[in-house]
């Protein structure tokens, strides 16, 4: 990884430059992002838009964007993609829905767009948005997601609904132990959609630098596996952010994971991070 | 205008011509087709199989043997071998049988071949599993090395077929499972089915009805020439010492936890549990693959899980649960695949 | 920081070694490491209540509306609420918009290419074929689409629609289907192209075919009309005065549920005979109740219909009318081609119970089975020369059911002609509209294929049975 690991707290895992921060530095791929149909110009900033069926994800989409993609109480409603676009202080943002999954792991072509765009697109920042109330559920796509990019922020949708049901979560506790912002909204009030923004546009400009939860195999077969192959791919491939779900996909039988290994493609895939600020401090309270 | 009854009379005959002609899978177009593929390359290559497979198990191939396999005369079987042997793909001392490197390569490929068709049917298609054998028998003759490579990516490159034997790499490398017949396993020794012989089909059938899957724990309780008792998924399966052989074992510590809980009988699965009550997942049954065994996990349905059926569709089926949280509509046939384990009287998890 | 290939090779010799150690239940392990990690994170995060509320709203809606006494009258009686509403609101819009278009549109638009000195051809090509094909499509189809799919929109909305599945489920099961078929079936009666999009909520492949292929038996709106109208005019007619409007009303309603008896025997053939392979899967979430905004959603299905119906229109049937519009007119030897065609089509079409000029009809107006009805009419005029209608290639409907009933003498209709007609306006191709959703949905030339030759061959042998027997005991 890098030396940022040194300086982490052990209070809290978001830290956040008391400067302006970096704001010249975006993380995606632009020439990936163009192969899967992106185009970059005129945009600063590219925000993939993940999430589970059903859980307001179009609804937080057009909130963003103003558009007005019809949004269905049906699991599974975005097949092909939409695209939108908003700004948020100097900077210009491109917001890509991508399909609704319940994982990333299977087969399915709508899981196989969704994965590929977070890995290859490495969008500057990834929203996931979770349902609060089946929390457990949604975590399962989140980790996912957690494992690909460590560009992500937390949409704790739904607040509303939950709030109905007498079900409380805390968003902080979850932010620690997941290492990335966590914001309630309820996309259909449109609460929290400013805090949303302002979250997403801190992880893109490198103010909040996350630290997110990585899955710990319970097999030791499968552990020791993985950690050979990660050895090795980060040798080959220094500075791939996600050598774990490399290895994973690897072992999973990934052909297109396969083939970026032959190509070199992998090793594109760096972090580009925003240099790290001598004065951090800790930012205790999650936006 | 034609005569109203003619009319009648010859469009039901064309109809009926139709559909004697064009019906799937039993229409004379569907079994010419099958039968044009029987040529001689596809007896070559599924002699091969067959010389490979007697070699691997220690038998020695006969003429006979392999004009069975074929389904031809002795006649056309021993031209159809001299062909080989002169193609360099099988050599003949003494009237013993063996194949050439060429050979055992060829045969590797037609077995990888056909394991890869398996997993593919297993795995992408929806077809029951007694037809998995039959149709990858079909299916296995008509890919070049290539485009059986490709197949492999396609699924992503699959270590072993779903009947539990190892696919052969593109190279030609075939792990065995190392497996011993159940019979020989020793009375009250755990063990691991790690293979069940998927030849003859009627064999095969029967031990999928019995409920045996690859990977299942079992345990001997007793065997003596008429019979062989022995535990497995929780049940008591008695076979006759013939049928036991297909089964492939390897003897293995199981663990405790597994010996106390086997996917529980049969009574015990989603589709018994009352509306309104809670039971614990213990798995997915084996025979649930593909598609729907990863849409089970993908919706939480692990083992440990806590599912509570919450109401049945006014037509009875299919059923409602509550899975971590999140309302979802199970099909009755579904609910079989999963075992659980029902509610402790005294209220414990 | 190069990309060594021998390295890169060693990864997947690496990789490939592995997966024969980690075993085969490899995916079912990880994803048990990651259900246990969100539980865990989920426990220490979320806090419940300490009991259960003793009034659970979603449950208690769920109990009576999936309930074995309520469950299905409700649905019922909700559907036909929709329909009505559907039948009875789009009237006026279009007469209203059929004024506008038609009625006044025409003769303005004819003013202005006489001020400007269009040749009569040019005018004719442009107004009467293009313009009116277009026109007409939009004053039919629009209304009823922007009122049947905002009322559908609030339904699925508020969450009420994944529980019709959940209630009908069982009886698409047993003909190889997937419950949530009954609703693209139903946006089906709306329009067959919007149900066919709207199979993307079935997520496994052979229940999502065959839902694509039988759509086409839910009786769109663009062929209401046309049962209604043959209804009206020829088993009305065969009844006393009182009691016509019922029985052609019942007659009607006869075909859709003929229709949708089809679906399911067709979808029961489909998944045992050329589905049998394909993937097949179910999974239904019954998502919780949400109040529907009401006014967002009907402004947002509104603008979407629109701009639909509006761009379907113009890339379909514009091109429709122009085709019209120049068969009529290009005569060959002082013949029209449009008799020519009609004459080579009369053997097959007397031989199914119908006619050349219906048949014709169909082969034109397959971009919108709107335009068959005043097609057939405007053919029927050229053929016979009575004098009807406002001139070769222009499409018009007749006033009332006696001037209907006068031109569908002049050209031999008889009540066998009638019935077929009806039966054919439910089993034959669909729309191109659809079959081009069915090709972008489906991604396939075959099923393609299939879901646009299948019902017109079910249609062919179906009247022409009909044809015969009705010959052979009706004289």
């Amino acid at each position: 990884m890098n030396d940022k690991k040194t300086i982490q707290s052990s209070v809290s895992n978001l830290q956040s430059p008391a400067a302006a921060g970096c704001t010249t530095c975006p993380a995606h791929n632009a020439g990936n992002l163009l192969k899967l149909g992106v185009d970059m110009t005129d945009w600063d900033y590219v925000v993939a838009l993940a999430g589970n069926p059903n859980t307001g994800k179009s609804t937080v989409f057009n909130a963003l964007t103003g558009l007005r993609q019809h949004t269905g109480n049906w699991p599974g409603k975005t097949v092909t993609r939409a695209e939108g676009g908003f700004s948020y202080g100097d900077n210009r943002f491109k917001i890509v829905d991508l399909p609704g999954t319940y994982s990333l792991l299977s087969t399915s072509l709508d899981e196989e767009v969704a994965r590929d765009f977070i890995l290859f697109g490495q969008p500057d920042v990834t929203i996931i948005v979770v349902d609060a109330t089946r929390l457990e559920r949604n975590l399962n796509l989140a980790l996912q997601v957690l494992e690909i990019t460590d560009r992500a922020v937390i949409c704790l949708n739904l607040i509303d609904e939950a709030r109905r049901h007498g079900i409380t979560v805390d968003e902080r506790r979850l932010a620690r132990d997941l290492g990335v912002p966590v914001v309630p909204t309820a996309a259909r009030q449109g609460e929290g959609l400013d805090a949303l923004l302002q979250a997403v546009s801190e992880v893109a400009t490198g103010q909040t630098v996350c630290k997110p939860h990585r899955v710990k195999s319970e097999s030791t077969a499968i552990q020791t596996a993985v950690e050979t192959l990660v050895a090795q791919i980060q040798e080959a491939f220094p500075g791939v952010p996600n050598a774990r779900w490399v290895a994973l996909r690897l072992l999973d039988g990934d052909e297109r994971l396969a083939d970026a290994i032959r190509s070199g493609e992998l090793g594109d895939l760096r972090r580009q991070e925003p240099e790290a600020k001598q004065d951090l401090v800790i930012h205790l309270e999650p936006v | 205008m034609p005569d109203p009854l003619m009319a009648l009379s010859v469009a039901a005959g064309l109809l009926a011509l139709t559909a004697v002609f064009l019906w799937p899978e039993r229409g004379i177009w569907a079994r010419w087709q099958h039968t044009r593929h029987i040529n001689e390359r596809v007896q070559s290559e599924d002699a091969l199989k067959h010389i490979y497979k007697c070699e691997m198990k220690g038998r020695r191939p006969t003429l006979e043997s392999i004009a069975g396999v074929i389904h031809a005369n002795l006649d056309n079987t021993a031209e159809l071998l001299s062909d080989m042997e002169s193609n360099k793909l099988v050599s003949i001392l003494d009237g013993e049988i063996h194949l050439t490197p060429a050979g055992r390569e060829a045969a590797l490929h037609i077995i990888r071949a056909h394991r890869l068709w398996e997993r593919y049917l297993a795995e992408e298609t929806g077809f029951e599993e007694a037809e998995w054998h039959g149709r990858a028998e079909r299916l296995e003759h008509a890919l070049t090395p290539a485009q059986v490579d490709e197949l492999a990516n396609q699924l992503g490159n699959p270590a072993y077929d779903p009947h539990g034997d190892p696919i052969p790499t593109a190279t030609g490398q075939l792990v065995s499972h190392g497996g011993q017949p159940l019979t020989k396993l020793p009375l009250d020794t755990p063990g691991r089915i790690v293979h069940l012989e998927d030849e003859p089909a009627i064999v095969y059938a029967q031990l999928v009805a019995e409920g045996l899957y690859p990977d299942m724990p079992v345990r001997i309780i007793e065997i003596s020439d008429e019979r062989v008792r022995f535990w497995a998924n929780g049940d008591e399966h008695l076979l006759a010492p013939m049928l036991a052989a297909n089964i492939s074992v390897v003897a293995e510590p199981v663990t405790a936890q597994e010996i106390e809980e086997p996917l529980s009988p049969d009574n015990d699965t989603l589709n018994r549990l009352p509306i309104g009550q809670v039971a614990e997942v213990v798995g997915i049954a084996n025979r649930c693959r593909g598609a729907e065994r990863r849409r089970f996990m993908d919706l939480g349905i692990l083992p440990g899980t806590q599912i509570r059926a919450e109401m049945r569709s006014p037509s009875g089926d299919p059923t409602a649960y509550i899975i971590r949280d999140a309302l979802i509509a199970l099909r009755q046939e579904q609910a079989n695949m999963i075992h659980i384990r029902l509610p402790q009287p005294e209220g414990q998890r | 920081m190069t990309t060594d290939n021998l390295t890169s090779t060693d990864i997947l010799k690496t990789a490939e070694a592995l997966r024969w150690q980690i075993g085969r239940d490899f995916h079912d392990r990880l994803m048990e490491d990651i259900y246990t990690d969100a539980a865990r994170l989920a426990d220490r995060a979320v806090t419940r209540p300490d009991e259960k509320p003793r009034f659970d709203l979603d449950r208690t809606i769920d109990r009576i509306v999936t309930s074995r006494t309520w469950g299905f009258p409700l649905m019922i009686l909700l559907f036909t609420i929709v329909f009505w509403i559907t039948i009875v609101g789009a009237n006026y819009p279009s007469q209203f918009l059929s004024s506008i278009l038609i009625d006044k549109g025409v003769p303005f638009l004819h003013g202005i290419a006489n001020a400007i000195g269009l040749p009569t051809w040019l005018s004719g090509f442009v107004i009467n074929g293009m313009y009116l094909a277009t026109a007409w499509v939009v004053s039919v189809m629009l209304p009823p689409m922007a009122i049947f799919f905002p009322l559908f929109t609030l339904l699925e909305d508020f969450g009420y629609l994944p529980r019709v599945a959940f209630n009908l489920d069982n009886i698409f099961h047993k003909s190889g289907a997937h419950g949530k078929q009954a609703l693209s079936m139903m946006m089906g009666f709306g329009c067959n192209a919007a149900g066919v999009v709207a199979t993307r909520v079935i997520d496994s492949p052979r229940e999502r075919l065959i839902a694509i292929i039988t759509n086409n038996f839910a009786l769109c709106n663009g062929r209401w009309p046309t049962q209604i109208l043959i209804a009206t005019v020829f088993i009305g007619g065969l009844v006393p005065a009182y009691l016509a409007g019922i029985i052609s009303a019942l007659a009607v309603v006869g075909i859709a549920m003929l229709g949708v008896v089809l679906s399911f025997v067709v979808s029961w053939s489909l998944s045992r005979t050329v589905l049998r392979g394909e993937v097949s899967t179910f999974s239904l979430e019954l998502p919780p109740y949400r109040p529907p905004q009401v006014l967002r959603t009907i402004y947002t299905s509104l603008i979407d219909r629109t701009i639909y119906v509006l761009w379907r229109a113009i890339v379909f049937a514009l091109p429709a009318g122009a085709a019209i519009w120049l068969i009529a007119n290009i005569t060959i030897g002082g013949t029209s081609l449009a008799e020519y065609l009609v004459n080579f089509l009369n053997p097959l079409g007397i031989l199914i119970g119908l006619n050349g000029v219906i048949l014709l009809a169909y082969v034109v107006a397959i971009p919108a089975n709107e335009i068959v009805i005043p097609t057939v009419l405007m053919l029927t005029v050229l053929m016979t020369g009575v004098n009807a209608g406002a001139g070769a290639g222009v499409m018009f409907n007749a006033q009332s059911t006696s001037d209907y009933m006068s031109l569908f003498t002049a050209g031999g209709w008889t009540l066998l002609t009638a019935v077929n007609l009806m039966l054919f306006s439910l089993i034959h191709n669909p729309c191109s509209t659809t079959i081009y959703t069915i090709y972008k949905e489906t991604g396939d030339k075959k099923w393609t294929a299939v879901a646009a030759l299948l019902p017109l061959a079910m249609g062919f042998i179906v009247t022409f049975f009909v044809a015969q027997i009705w010959r052979l005991f009706a004289g």
